[in-house]
């Protein structure tokens, strides 16, 4: 299956872009690649091995980019993709959510994260994996996903960006049913490098809103657990040795294990299609006791801006901004 | 004995009531095999999705109930406020309020009787009841001499006390307390009262293995003719009730062996008791003027209910009678006889139990000796029983049954029409019965 047997895509029109027309909708660029062409689709027999993968990606730290960076021009696939209702409801437990028909979105993005890795790991792939930094985090769920349904997953790189840190790029992903895009993620990464000149300003700095919904303690082994639910075996995560040895005094929360544990905060008041932005801060050491914040909604309204800091609110650690599409 | 069992005087007596409360409609989720399709799912979860259900069923999303009445048999101690909780994750009104109840196999049954009353007495307009058990999630607790050092060691103000406490745990603490399904009072498994009552009452093995055939025929034909179309909503992948076999036959139920009782006189199987099940089930009640505002159907009107209790422990009643009892003191207050009936719903917890039942309310002497009548109940017209197949086809997720019998013999007596009559009899753990009238809009 390539692009060009789904029509959908071509018809068009329900591009996600943002509110203002500017914004780099989540899936808005998904069919072409940096060059603006069609990308070569690799389809995979089967879900790539996490593990390996993350002791292949250690090799690719030697990597040092030039002047001349090129991203992957191929998508990754992967058909047929049922779930395992085990691991979703580990996965689920771990997160804070309760076992449903309806997938968690951030559960899709767990699905699609060995692919973005196998590409993150590949030959094709100009930069160290490691070392890579997680910032930034959008999805938009489309419709509910139900947990009979099988998809298609798919993961690329796009939109290699000036940073002020160094560079940007993102590991897009997307799930279908049958022809039907269900949902889209895109995982922004940032590469530490020199930053460039043309670098955009930062953008809007997001409002941390004041009422506080939740109190969250999180146990030290959650890295771990999240790891083995996830398969994100990254040793930042993990403990505070194999942290130290990437500078962390301590291991860290993954950041999707917190966007996830909003997300799940969240229901049952999200509705059957949104989107979420979410911008990683301040990592959360383990343990610790982190902060829901949100601005305040009515009864069955999902606040649209929400924020994890630290306890005393001096710390961010995570904003998002929710909204239906 | 007798006469404190049955009230003497048989004569209506029933008080009036300000209103009727009636059922609108029900859901499940179909219920699976412990170990089965909902092995990972908590109750949490399931009682979520049987809500869930049932909202979008009637268009309630968003929308406050009186109340939601429901219950696990098997509960994990986090789980104290369960109801609540589901219904906080579910698409109710977050202001919907919420409580736990328990009366172990008759939870089900008896939330519907709790938020009925309320209803009928003008405290709510509407309400949801139910109930939910995981086999498969089962609460597994720490041992005695390992939770009290565990308390001991977290009270203690100094290391040292800390140490001492937990130096207290001796290697057989370690070991875990899963929960049995055993009168805590006689040591006996709910198989093996049962098969002492069968024993007594000499229910034949054929007699129990052909009920339990019916019921996988008639609950088999039930999903298929549609029947649960509007009372079930599939869940993680399943669309019918994991332990039903369709083709099962007598000649099949004949080549298990005993697994309750001893020696010559044992009959009961795997194949005619309940097996061990996972699942939830809701109903939803109101008054006629709130289910017309809403445009929603009205399948059937609560009548009353009765619960008794039996005195098992001694021996001087088999530990699943007590419907026995409750029932003729039902009748009895409601000036009917057990043949008034268009449908009678006794839940299966085993063939024999039903099947001993049938024959206490058959037995002259019984009737006489135990409760106080000068005839016998008498026979029922079996075609009547049971016709769309209950707990051995279905499963039996403890507190889960009783929502499911009383939304399916709700919309059993709205097909029948207005004035039909049903009776739900369930057996429970502890020596309990809890019984109850419908009548069809």
């Amino acid at each position: 299956m390539t692009d060009d047997d789904n029509p959908d895509r071509r018809v068009g029109g329900n591009a996600p872009t943002g509110a203002d027309g500017t914004d780099r909708g989540v899936g808005a660029d998904a069919p072409t690649g940096p060059d603006g062409h069609d990308l070569d689709v690799r389809l995979l027999d089967s879900a790539p091995n996490l593990s390996g993968l993350f002791a292949r990606a250690a090799a690719t730290g030697a990597r040092r980019p030039g002047s001349e960076v090129r991203l992957p021009t191929h998508r990754l696939m992967l058909a047929d993709v049922g779930q395992d209702v085990r691991r979703l409801a580990d996965y689920s437990e771990v997160t804070g959510g309760v076992l449903s028909d309806r997938l968690p979105a951030t559960w899709l993005h767990v699905l699609t994260f060995p692919l973005q890795v196998s590409l993150m790991a590949g030959r094709e792939f100009p930069f160290p994996m490691l070392g890579m930094v997680h910032v930034a985090n959008a999805m938009t769920q489309r419709r509910p996903v139900l947990v009979g349904e099988t998809l298609t997953l798919s993961s690329w790189a796009d939109n290699l960006l000036p940073h002020r840190r160094g560079r940007t790029v993102d590991l897009l992903g997307e799930a279908r049913v049958g022809g039907e895009v269900v949902w889209e993620g895109r995982s922004t990464y940032l590469v530490r490098g020199q930053g460039g000149d043309e670098a955009p300003a930062r953008g809007e700095e997001h409002v941390i809103p004041e009422v506080e919904l939740a109190t969250w303690r999180l146990p030290g082994n959650l890295g771990r657990r999240y790891a083995k639910v996830s398969g994100d075996v990254n040793p930042i995560h993990l403990s505070a040795l194999s942290a130290k040895a990437f500078g962390f005094p301590r291991a860290i929360a993954h950041g999707m294990w917190t966007h996830a544990r909003v997300l799940a905060a969240l229901q049952p008041r999200l509705p059957g299609a949104f989107r979420v932005d979410v911008q990683f801060a301040k990592p959360v050491m383990l343990p610790s006791t982190v902060v829901l914040r949100g601005t305040s909604t009515g009864l069955t309204g999902v606040p649209e801006a929400l924020a994890v800091t630290s306890r005393d609110g001096g710390r961010t650690h995570l904003t998002a901004q929710v909204r239906d599409v | 004995m007798s006469e404190q069992q049955m009230t003497s005087v048989p004569q209506p007596q029933t008080v009036p009531v300000p209103r009727d409360a009636v059922i609108v409609g029900g859901n499940r989720i179909p219920f699976g095999k412990a170990g089965g399709a909902y092995a990972s799912a908590s109750n949490q979860a399931m009682l979520t999705a049987a809500l869930d259900g049932l909202v979008a069923r009637f268009g309630l999303a968003g929308q406050q109930v009186g109340e939601v009445a429901a219950g696990a048999v098997l509960k994990h101690s986090r789980d104290f406020n369960l109801t609540r909780e589901s219904v906080l994750g579910s698409a109710l009104a977050p202001t919907t309020p919420a409580y736990d109840l328990q009366q172990a196999c008759g939870t089900g049954l008896e939330t519907v009787i709790q938020v009925a009353n309320k209803i009928r007495l003008g405290q709510l307009d509407s309400g949801i009841a139910g109930g939910v058990d995981s086999a498969s999630d089962a609460p597994i607790a720490v041992g005695e001499g390992l939770r009290k050092a565990l308390i001991k060691a977290n009270a203690a103000r100094t290391p040292m006390q800390r140490v001492k406490a937990l130096a207290g745990i001796r290697p057989g603490d370690l070991a875990p307390e899963t929960p049995r399904n055993a009168e805590p009072r006689t040591g006996l498994s709910m198989g093996e009262h049962q098969a002492r009552t069968a024993l007594q009452w000499g229910v034949p093995r054929e007699a129990q293995d052909e009920l339990a055939v019916a019921s996988h025929h008639h609950l088999a034909r039930a999903w298929d003719s549609g029947f649960f179309d509007d009372l079930a909503t599939g869940f993680l992948r399943l669309s019918r009730d994991e332990g039903l076999r369709p083709d099962t036959s007598v000649e099949r139920l004949a080549q298990l062996q005993p697994v309750f009782g001893r020696g010559e006189g044992a009959t009961m199987t795997a194949g005619n008791s309940t097996p061990l099940s996972d699942g939830a089930a809701v109903v939803l009640l109101s008054t006629r003027e709130w289910a017309a505002e809403r445009h929603l159907p009205v399948l059937a009107r609560f009548v009353d209910a009765e619960v008794a209790a039996v005195d098992y422990v001694s021996g001087d009643e088999g530990l699943l009678m007590a419907p026995a009892y409750a029932v003729p003191r039902l009748l009895a207050r409601r000036g009917l006889t057990l043949q008034d009936f268009d449908c009678y719903e006794i839940h299966e917890a085993f063939a024999s139990t039903v099947l001993a039942t049938l024959k206490a309310w058959e037995s002259e002497e019984f009737c006489r000796d135990r409760l106080g009548l000068d005839a016998p109940l008498g026979r029922i017209d079996r075609d009547r029983l049971n016709v769309n197949g209950s707990s051995l086809a279905a499963g039996h997720p403890f507190a889960a049954t009783g929502g499911r019998i009383v939304a399916t013999l709700a919309k059993l007596l709205s097909e029948k029409g207005p004035g039909s009559r049903g009776l739900v009899s369930i057996c429970a753990a502890g020596g309990q019965g809890v019984v109850a009238i419908l009548e069809g809009c």
